[in-house]
């Protein structure tokens, strides 16, 4: 009986620790603004608004454009559930309720960091996010800066 | 259909034209649904099972500078004897929007009545086929989805204490006449001199949880004839509407509930024999959650009820309480499909035209619906 349980406990923490697992959780973001952009750090709050486009103008004038990445990015994943606090479904059940009732569309959607990080030196008053891999792995690119959370 | 066309043609063409500056954004989707109840029919033929369940949406916004945006949406249904897929103009704006605290619309806008009158016909934006129907009856959908006038908006924080969303607007409702066939009275003529109102809704500094109150104030002039005679009259009736809201939206949870009461009139009658001058106050409520459980099953629960007069509660005519159950499949992230049962007792929620003339107290007091709804959306 003793034999049986230990096997058992050495399944589920096989299963546990397996790669599909580890790989299945989503890594770390990191939010990127425009180098011109004055803002070094940013409440929660104020990013969630951004998000959601409850709130369309930075603090130091001129309007903000955010940028999301694709729905089944990690990144965008830990960036709903610790930034909107919300699942992305949730999110999106969130954009289809302004969408259709004419209210306001949501951020667009670009499928890689590198598209992201493009897109925000473009556009001077556009905030994006990418995964903290990313710019760790050095390919982060002239033009923009990181901004920390509060 | 032809006359909308047009608009169609053109927001199209301009696709092409504006994909430098600001691309206009195209979204739309198809629904059809499945009706049966075991009794009593609701909404449509439902006691012998009815398809005639059907939504089609399709909608255009443009940004047409920093401040200044336009939309238009196009919709048809068909739900019992209402729509009868007449394609019709939803709404359509111009919206100038110089800053957070203060936005300006002019056209034909959503009313923002409760938390989630505007996403009504949204199957995409919720787990439940139908929103709690004491609060959002489908029904009454032409009298509360949209006015023709101006909405005045906004938003502001306020730190710690969390911040604020506004909405004012005034204008009028150009509705259509359904009278259901069947009707022993039929409404020849009817007109929306005025629609005011407003909506305040608190984002608490608990993350998660809004709190909020709705106004509305309306006026209703009709004439209704019998239809087995040429006896008719014509009547006034002033409404008042509010509703008391609270939401906590928290990762994959959702809670709401509302409550709220109607107040009508019926002053200026021609013909006091036929529609007497009455003050009627009815009593709206519900409480709904939803958990979504994963990417592809977001399971729901409802409990409404509804009481027309709230100085008569008794009799199955009087009330009518909706237990329901839901689960939404999203089979992909453009395609869903949902599966909704509901338990009701009462009958205020029915109409006599549907069922042969019965009068609401005729009907079955205890009753089940079941219903299956497709939606696909992009």
């Amino acid at each position: 009986m003793a034999s049986r349980i230990r096997m058992v406990g050495l399944l589920v923490a096989v299963i546990i620790a397996s790669p599909s697992q580890a790989e299945d959780r989503p890594s770390g973001f990191v939010v990127i603004v425009n180098s011109q952009n004055p803002i070094v750090s940013l409440e929660r709050k104020f990013l969630a608004d951004v998000f959601f486009k409850k709130v369309t103008q930075w603090p130091e004038d001129g309007s903000i454009q955010p940028v999301d990445l694709r729905p089944d990015s990690p990144a965008r994943r830990r960036f709903s559930q610790e930034v909107l606090r919300r699942s992305v479904n949730g999110v999106k059940s969130y954009w289809q309720q302004l969408i259709f009732s004419g209210r306001d569309v949501p951020p667009p959607e670009l499928v890689s960091d590198a598209e992201v990080i493009r897109y925000v030196v473009k556009y001077p008053g556009s905030i994006g996010y990418v995964s903290g891999d990313s710019l760790a792995a050095g390919s982060a690119a002239n033009g923009i800066k990181m901004v920390s959370i509060k | 259909m032809r006359k909308y066309l047009w608009l169609v043609g053109l927001l199209s063409s301009g696709v092409v034209l504006a994909e430098e500056s600001s691309p206009i954004e195209a979204h739309a989707f198809v629904s059809q649904g499945f009706i049966k109840t075991t009794a009593n029919n609701f909404l449509t033929s439902s006691e012998k099972g009815s398809f005639s369940f059907t939504e089609a949406g399709i909608n255009f916004t443009k940004k047409l500078s920093e401040e200044l945006r336009m939309g238009a949406q196009l919709f048809v249904r068909n739900l019992g004897p209402t729509g009868n897929f007449n394609a019709k103009l939803d709404w359509f704006y111009l919206d100038y929007h110089p800053s957070d605290r203060f936005g300006l619309r002019f056209g034909r806008v959503k009313l923002p009545f409760g938390l989630y009158n505007e996403s009504s016909d949204i199957d995409s934006s919720r787990a439940a086929i139908l929103l709690p129907q004491a609060v959002y009856p489908p029904l009454n959908r032409d009298y509360l989805l949209a006015q023709n006038g101006f909405e005045v908006y906004g938003y502001t924080g306020h730190g710690s204490a969390g911040s604020l969303e506004y909405r004012l607007y005034g204008g009028t409702i150009f509705m259509g006449i359904s009278n259901t066939p069947g009707s022993t009275v039929v409404v020849s003529e009817l007109d929306v001199p005025y629609v005011v109102g407003g909506r305040l809704l608190w984002d608490t500094p608990i993350d998660g949880l809004r709190v909020g109150g709705t106004i509305q104030a309306l006026q209703l002039d009709t004439t209704i004839v019998v239809s087995s005679t040429t006896t008719s009259a014509s009547v006034d009736i002033p409404v008042a509407l509010w509703v008391g809201s609270l939401e906590y939206v928290k990762d994959d949870l959702l809670v709401a509930a509302e409550y709220g009461r109607w107040y009508a009139r019926v002053i200026n009658s021609t013909n006091t024999a036929l529609i007497p001058q009455s003050n009627v106050t009815n009593e709206r409520a519900y409480v709904m959650t939803s958990y979504r459980v994963n990417p592809w099953l977001q399971p729901a629960l409802q409990y409404s009820v509804f009481f027309p007069n709230v100085d008569r509660r008794e009799g199955r005519e009087s009330y009518q309480h909706d237990l329901a159950a839901t689960f939404r499949f999203d089979l992909n992230q453009f395609w869903l499909v949902k599966a909704e049962a509901h338990w009701m007792r009462g009958t205020a929620s029915l109409t006599t035209g549907l069922n042969g003339g019965t009068p609401l107290s005729g009907l079955t007091e205890s009753w089940g619906a079941f219903l299956l709804k497709t939606t696909a959306y992009f």
